[in-house]
């Protein structure tokens, strides 16, 4: 197992001038070849910030990304596009729907990043596409059509074949279930655990929902407010969670083996306890 | 294309197609439809319609529908020129404007800004007076004049799908801002394009009738559709109908253009896919 | 399709007295679309007064027609074709629309999962939530923002005077779902729907929002339908649970019953779902070993 992706304490602020607001205080974070490590914030504590900037999407104030030991920070124009296309990382959005291109079909879109990259006539394209499909479990009858006409699954699977058509080492996805019902979550997840171990894949995986990271996370890494709260194997935050806010978080989440809500006491206990962890800063 | 194809599905889409389809084979073969010479003065002026001449004669004695099919061609294809003038001084800045960076942004948006302000007929006789009186000049000024609306359509067009995900998505593939355009943004543009190609059409048609009306462009004894109702309206005390004919071209011809555009807009775009969702898809859209 | 709930043998006892009384009966709801196909194919649902029922099923289930055709909130082009649904014995399939309106708020009155859609983002969430007591209880102006400032309270919110003058845009998508749930019980309805009301947002929100919802029925003993795809949420706020699949009830039950020994497999399936991820799943390894 090799560091893939090393986040050392990176700061980001977006905005200008006095509306600029730090986004991430120095937040570390490493995801091995192999590994499913999920990150774990509610709306707002920069886990898509995060993202993005180990994208290159947003510039960092301080601290260094690197991507299987380079350094891909200072990166711009013709030299970023030419380390994009590599494809060393790539990204899977929350809403698959609008993450694919309406007037493309499913085969122009699973092969783009090949395309981009130059080197196949249409005829290479097309097996590529094909085999793409193949692993996805995408059925090959789909290929013509546009992305209106899929089903949701479907177009998800799109989605992540159009990431791994480029042969990525890590591939960062964003909430990529929870626009999907239970039954095609399931599919989702399988399909990522099965490219982990087929292909040594790293995966970071983006969620708001820590129940969805049972059996499929090896580590989790819990965001709150821009900053790394606590880091543990998924054993380690579930059952015996350190930082209150990993606790609050843990009480939260609903149980069918429970029939009554989460205790509300523990709840408010806890939450106070965080927001005095937090400096007093409010809910 | 398959927003056009969609468009001459409906019937107001086939009516507006069947009378471009004629009026642009009179404009390709107008003048050779022409029983008699359009110039060609003779002794009877002012004639009502009739079997010899179906539109009657002018003030000059020349025969009417001679002059509407042979006036055909200038008075058409001079539209197009400058819709064609218009596209590429809007078309072009309207796009790269969201892709170029802030001071290209700012800068084209001040001038299309300053263009809407200038009226339209003045500036396009201080553009004949400047560049000379004829047909070519006068089109590059109704051109120009036509950009302003070009350059929003695209642009509006372009920004809702500048930072669309799949667009974040080929960029982190690698791709260059021509193939963003070329693969991801153009086929979101075209249908409003298009849109707006047949309105300007409309427009630029009207425009030609003015000007040429006014003497401005195209200068007689040339016929041309403007031109016919303006010697028409010299002798209305006479010959009351003498406008119509001309006019009749004019508004058959427009009214075509803004038909077409119509049945286009509601066939593309967001309002054409609700519509075609309510009419096959309405069980899909309504269930989630 | 009509499986009748053991409703009676429901675990957790409601806090009013009135125990068995059906509020709400639903009896061979069918729901129809224009082009003649069907999407509801004869639902039978009895809510007691008092109780909580959830309604669980994948999306096209039937389970938010079947909500929106109690409400009389139907889709343009979709309406019921057969069937009854009796508030308190009365069928509403045979009110007026505008009787049916009337009852909407100070009967029957619904939350559901995007908060914001339902707000107009220019004017105060105070001023709107106002308007609907002055519209929907007939209050005056000083008594509906004396009310509406109580009903923010009420519902948790801190500071609801601060609240009350805030625009839509200044609240987070809990507070906004607290506001859009201090509106709909304003009137004092019977019965409240929340449709997903809890989906959006996080884990630690949906929490707070779930309890609210609890200590509502508690308190005021609101009857609630609780419509959801997870399993976990209903399990916690509901007695009775009604499984929804393809426009149909398969299962229903008091829900400790349908979630510990589920009899048809499309639960079984739910359930497994469910557990083969999830935080379930490492709990029970971690108590196994």
């Amino acid at each position: 197992m090799t560091t893939l992706l090393d986040v050392s304490g990176l700061h980001v602020a977006l905005g200008h001038g006095r509306k600029r607001t730090g986004i991430l205080h120095g937040v570390d974070l490493t995801v091995a070849s192999g590994e499913i490590v999920g990150l774990i914030g509610e709306t707002g504590s920069g886990k898509t910030t995060l993202a993005r900037a180990v994208l290159g999407l947003v510039r960092a104030g301080s601290g260094t990304v690197a991507i299987d030991g380079r350094q891909v920070g200072g990166l711009r124009g013709g030299a970023l596009r030419a380390s994009r296309r590599g494809g060393a990382v790539q990204y899977v959005f929350q809403d698959p729907l609008r993450s694919l291109d309406p007037e493309r079909t499913v085969l122009d879109t699973l092969v783009e990043g090949l395309a981009v990259r130059g080197g196949h006539d249409r005829a290479g394209l097309r097996e590529a596409a094909e085999q793409v499909a193949r692993l996805v479990s995408l059925p090959l009858g789909l290929l013509p059509r546009h992305p209106g006409e899929l089903s949701g699954g479907q177009r998800q699977r799109v989605a992540i074949g159009r990431a791994i058509a480029v042969d990525p080492r890590l591939l960062i996805c964003d909430e990529p279930v929870s626009a999907l019902d239970a039954s095609t979550r399931i599919t989702i997840l399988e399909l990522l655990l099965r490219l982990r171990e087929s292909r040594g894949l790293g995966v970071l995986l983006i969620t708001h929902d820590l129940g969805s990271l049972g059996g499929v996370a090896d580590r989790v890494v819990v965001l709150y407010h821009g900053r790394v709260v606590e880091t543990g194997t998924v054993e380690e935050i579930f059952l015996a969670p350190r930082h209150p806010y990993t606790r609050l978080l843990v009480a939260s989440v609903p149980s069918i083996r429970d029939e009554r809500p989460p205790d509300p006491g523990l709840r408010r206990a806890l939450r106070d306890e965080v927001r005095a962890s937090a400096g007093g800063r409010p809910w | 294309m398959t927003t056009i194809t969609g468009a001459l599905r409906t019937r107001a889409g086939v009516i507006a197609a069947t009378v471009l389809a004629a009026v642009l084979l009179l404009a390709v073969s107008g003048p050779f439809l022409a029983p008699y010479d359009p110039l060609e003065n003779s002794a009877e002026i002012l004639r009502p319609p009739g079997a010899a001449h179906w539109f009657g004669t002018d003030y000059l004695g020349r025969d009417v529908l001679s002059r509407v099919l042979a006036g055909a061609p200038t008075s058409v294809f001079t539209a197009f020129e400058a819709v064609g003038i218009g596209l590429v001084i809007g078309v072009v800045p309207g796009v790269t404007s969201v892709y170029l960076g802030r001071a290209y942004e700012w800068i084209t948006l001040r001038i299309m800004d300053g263009l809407i302000a200038l009226p339209f007929l003045i500036f396009a006789i201080a553009v004949a007076a400047l560049l000379g009186n004829a047909v070519h000049q006068a089109m590059i000024a109704v051109g120009i004049l036509l950009a302003p609306s070009f350059y929003r359509v695209t642009r509006a067009a372009a920004l809702s799908h500048a930072n669309a995900q799949y667009v974040t998505a080929a960029r982190l593939f690698g791709a260059s801002t021509w193939w963003v355009l070329r693969t991801h943004v153009w086929s979101k543009i075209l249908p409003a394009l298009v849109v707006a190609t047949a309105n300007a059409t409309a427009g630029g048609l009207l425009i030609v009738s003015s000007l040429t009306f006014l003497g401005i462009g195209v200068v007689p004894p040339e016929p041309t559709w403007g031109g016919i109702v303006a010697s028409g309206l010299g002798y209305l005390a006479q010959v009351p109908y003498g406008p119509v004919f001309p006019s009749l071209f004019i508004m058959a011809t427009v009214g075509a253009l803004n038909l077409l555009a119509d049945a286009i807009r509601d066939t593309s775009g967001d309002h054409g896919r609700a519509r075609a969702l309510s009419r096959t898809g309405a069980r899909r859209v309504r269930l989630t | 399709m009509s499986v009748s709930p053991d409703a009676a043998t429901a675990v957790r006892a409601p806090a009013r007295a009135v125990r068995d009384e059906v509020l709400l009966s639903v009896r061979g709801l069918r729901v129809g679309v224009a082009d003649g196909s069907e999407v509801v194919h004869g639902v039978d649902l009895d809510i007691p007064r008092g109780s909580a029922v959830g309604l669980v099923g994948e999306s096209g289930s039937g389970k938010t027609l079947t909500c929106r055709a109690v409400l009389g909130l139907l889709p343009v082009g979709v309406e019921v074709t057969g069937g009854e649904i009796r508030l308190r014995g009365t069928d509403l399939t045979a009110l007026p629309a505008a009787a049916r309106a009337r009852l909407r708020g100070t009967e029957l009155a619904a939350v559901f999962q995007d908060p914001a859609s339902y707000l107009n983002p220019s004017i105060t969430v105070g001023a709107q939530l106002a308007e609907v007591l002055r519209v929907k209880a007939g209050l005056g102006r000083r008594a509906a923002r004396q009310r509406a400032v109580e009903l923010l309270q009420a519902m948790g919110l801190h500071r609801p005077e601060h609240v009350y003058a805030q625009h839509p845009f200044e609240l987070s998508g809990g507070m906004l779902q607290r506001v859009l749930i201090a509106m709909s019980i304003s009137a004092g309805p019977e019965l409240l729907i929340a449709d997903e009301a809890t989906t959006a947002l996080d884990v630690t929100v949906q929490a707070e929002v779930l309890e609210l919802l609890n200590d509502l029925r508690r308190d005021r003993g609101l009857t609630l339908v609780v419509v959801s795809h997870d399993l976990a949420v209903i399990s916690q706020t509901c007695d009775t649970v009604y499984v929804f699949r393809d426009g149909g009830i398969v299962e229903a039950g008091p829900t400790r019953r349908v979630l510990r020994a589920p009899r048809h497999p499309y639960t079984r399936e739910l359930i497994g779902n469910h557990e083969r991820f999830g935080i379930d799943r490492v709990r029970e390894q971690g108590s196994g070993r």
